[in-house]
């Protein structure tokens, strides 16, 4: 019985038909099911392979935008059955593009995966200045800072973030993620910074190790 | 052989790898571009020529003279004066100084000139500048000489241009809005082509190039084939190059069709028959470089895919081999080891027409 | 290939022109040259034949063939419409 509803449960995401995956988890946890388990073994199984065919090209932003808002459903749904303390964390991610950039779409299908993903995201658009980031890091509670630069020309904003960030004694506060076309891992060593992702799909799991520690 | 080989790194950091690493990283990324792609493996002797390649002691490796092929420029003339954004040495020198000194005294196969900023937006408005140039240029060239920039569908959302920004839309769940948003700039980009081509058309062009295209997703990827269709019947006389921006056609529409094909999600094999199909004379295609693997991991999945598209292909197919494309690895000053190596195993391997 | 200091120009040209694939194009231009295609990117073969055929040699030789004069010369060799060319000859009511 539980193997169906999961499958259900990932096919419902898969198909970004949030209002039948409300439903499924409402049944599922009506039939006791464990909260945690249909999460785990039927709603993120559907996101992980979203992400899978979007980074193979078989499945497009839109798709994976309504996939990440059925996702966002059921994951509320499930952890209102939580009690207080026991709530699945979600992380929240502060993520743009750094000032003199004005590259958007690398950075918005990040934060449509980290969404599907079950993060909070607050995505600050293009052009970042450093400090605004720490800014609304700040008011925001990040637990984490995104940053995406697509020129060589613009990834020095990256090292300026990290600098203000030691500057202002926040360096220990948030973990840092850097991204982008020129971007390495290299880079990231190089400027202090916590994590650096190849692509979408590696910001994720990196930064869902960086929530676990 | 050796026991170690000294290899780089997709960022370009120099390791060091014995043979059986090298060779599964091969398999690896061939295996990889399969299984995206679709497409077939290479060949257990194909990888083992890989190998050998990647193996050779020597700092830079070529082809066999007879195998030689051409190379499509692009931009390196600006190389010499633009400053780093451009990936350029900032040498105080013209246009036309930089593109007849790389015509003579590089040998190059073929010149091309273009706006800085390398969109075809920014051209519109100063076209009678720029045909000014080209005409003044081309009497003086001998190479075929082109007129490149990307489409760059950005630049038509806000706050850069008219139509409201599918970056904000998306997210927002207005996927409709988004979609039509996507469709307007579409027709706003197309009309912008098709006019920066047929000015220059009317000063002799000898080639236009359509720079990177689909690197704002599907919509700016099927402007760019409307475009071309349109200019050339137009413009019959006047050649143009067609080059991609990535191994598959991001999208960020996701239903645009040409001739009845959906373009999000083409691979190379897939592109080059709509670009063949709109008329293009070259397919420039690009492949990824992932900086946490090998140039063996990179160099295998660039060999597949093209292989698989000179395969498909009834036109020129040419491998983009810049910064971060083809298997070169990711950096400013992209280590020659590395590129006569991706050079060599396209040609050889891949079958490419041209670089 | 070597642009033009061997025949990459005249096999770009090929490309261009009739979206010939680069076999066929450096058989094409060969034969053209009246040479064998190994030789296309033979630097001490191609020099002499670029001077003889006036399309332009590499390095600057006072009253040689180079820029515009050069192309007219390649377009009617390998007998191919260069746009530019086109609209000089018309220019100069050629």
């Amino acid at each position: 019985m539980s193997e169906k509803i999961f499958a259900a449960a990932a096919e419902a995401i898969e198909q970004g038909d949030a209002d039948r995956a409300a439903q499924i988890a409402e049944q599922g946890l009506s039939q006791g099911i464990n909260g945690m388990e249909l999460l785990t073994k039927g709603f993120v199984a559907g996101i992980n392979k979203v992400g899978d065919l979007f980074g193979e090209g078989r499945l497009f932003l839109p798709e994976l935008m309504m996939s990440a808002t059925a996702m966002q459903k059921v994951t509320d749904i499930i952890n209102a059955t939580f009690p207080a303390g026991k709530r699945e964390a979600r992380g929240r991610v502060l993520l743009g593009t750094v000032e003199g950039d004005l590259h958007d779409i690398g950075k918005t299908i990040v934060a449509a995966l980290f969404k599907a993903n079950g993060f909070e995201v607050k995505d600050l658009g293009r052009d970042v200045p450093a400090k605004r980031f720490i800014e609304e890091a700040e008011a925001f509670g990040a637990h984490i800072i995104g940053s995406s630069a697509l020129l060589t020309t613009t990834m020095v904003v990256q090292k300026e973030l990290e600098q203000e960030l030691k500057k202002a004694g926040l360096k220990d506060k948030y973990k840092t993620m850097v991204g982008g076309a020129p971007v390495t891992q290299r880079w990231a060593g190089r400027i202090g910074a916590d994590a650096y992702a190849e692509d979408a799909g590696e910001g994720v799991r990196k930064a869902m190790e960086m929530i676990k520690k | 052989m050796k026991d170690k080989i000294l290899i780089r790194m997709g960022d370009g950091e120099r390791v060091t790898l014995s043979a059986d690493e090298i060779k599964e990283d091969i398999r690896a990324g061939t295996q990889d571009a399969a299984r995206r792609g679709r497409i077939p493996e290479m060949t257990a002797p194909e990888q083992e020529q890989l190998f050998e390649i990647m193996a050779d002691p020597s700092r830079v490796v070529g082809v066999s003279p007879g195998e030689e092929v051409i190379v499509t420029d692009d931009g390196c003339s600006m190389s010499f004066y633009s400053g780093q954004d451009g990936g350029g040495v900032g040498v105080p020198m013209s246009r036309m100084q930089a593109i007849l000194t790389y015509e003579r005294a590089c040998g190059a196969d073929t010149t091309s000139m273009g706006h800085s900023d390398y969109s075809y937006k920014p051209v519109k408005p100063i076209i009678n500048y720029e045909m000014n140039e080209y005409y003044n240029i081309s009497m003086m060239t001998t190479a075929p000489f082109f007129y490149g920039a990307q489409p760059n569908l950005g630049l038509y959302y806000r706050p850069d241009g008219p139509c409201p920004n599918p970056a904000e839309l998306l997210p927002a769940g207005k996927i409709k809005e988004a979609r039509a948003a996507q469709e307007e700039a579409c027709e706003h980009l197309k009309k912008d082509l098709v006019f920066v081509g047929k000015k220059l058309a009317g000063v002799g062009c000898e080639g236009l190039n359509f720079d990177t295209c689909g690197s704002a997703g599907d919509a700016d990827f099927l402007a760019a084939l409307l475009a071309l269709r349109e200019l050339r019947q137009e413009v019959p006389q006047m050649p143009i190059i067609m080059g991609s921006s990535g191994e598959f056609v991001i999208g960020m529409h996701g239903e645009v069709t040409f001739d009845g094909r959906r373009l999000a999600g083409m691979y190379p094999h897939e592109q080059v028959k709509v670009v063949e199909a709109a008329g293009a004379c070259i397919y420039g295609m690009a492949v990824n470089t992932n900086t946490s693997e090998s140039t063996a991991w990179n160099l295998a999945r660039a060999v597949t895919f093209c292989k698989a598209a000179v395969e498909a292909a009834d036109i020129p197919v040419h491998v983009n081999v810049g910064m971060g494309v083809g298997g070169v690895p990711m950096m400013e000053q992209p280590p020659v080891d590395s590129v006569s190596r991706v050079s060599k195993s396209l040609v050889q391997i891949g079958k490419a027409d041209g670089l | 290939m070597g642009g033009l200091r061997t025949a990459g120009d005249l096999v770009g040209w090929m490309q261009m022109t009739r979206k010939m694939k680069i076999n066929e194009a450096k058989k094409y231009v060969a034969q053209k040259l009246g040479i064998e295609v190994f030789d296309l990117t033979n630097e001490e073969v191609m020099r002499q034949t670029r001077e003889d055929l006036g399309i332009g040699v590499v390095t600057s030789v006072a009253g040689s063939p180079k820029g515009m004069r050069a192309k007219i010369k390649i377009a009617e060799l390998l007998d191919i419409h260069i746009n530019s060319v086109d609209l000089f000859l018309s220019q100069v009511k050629l």
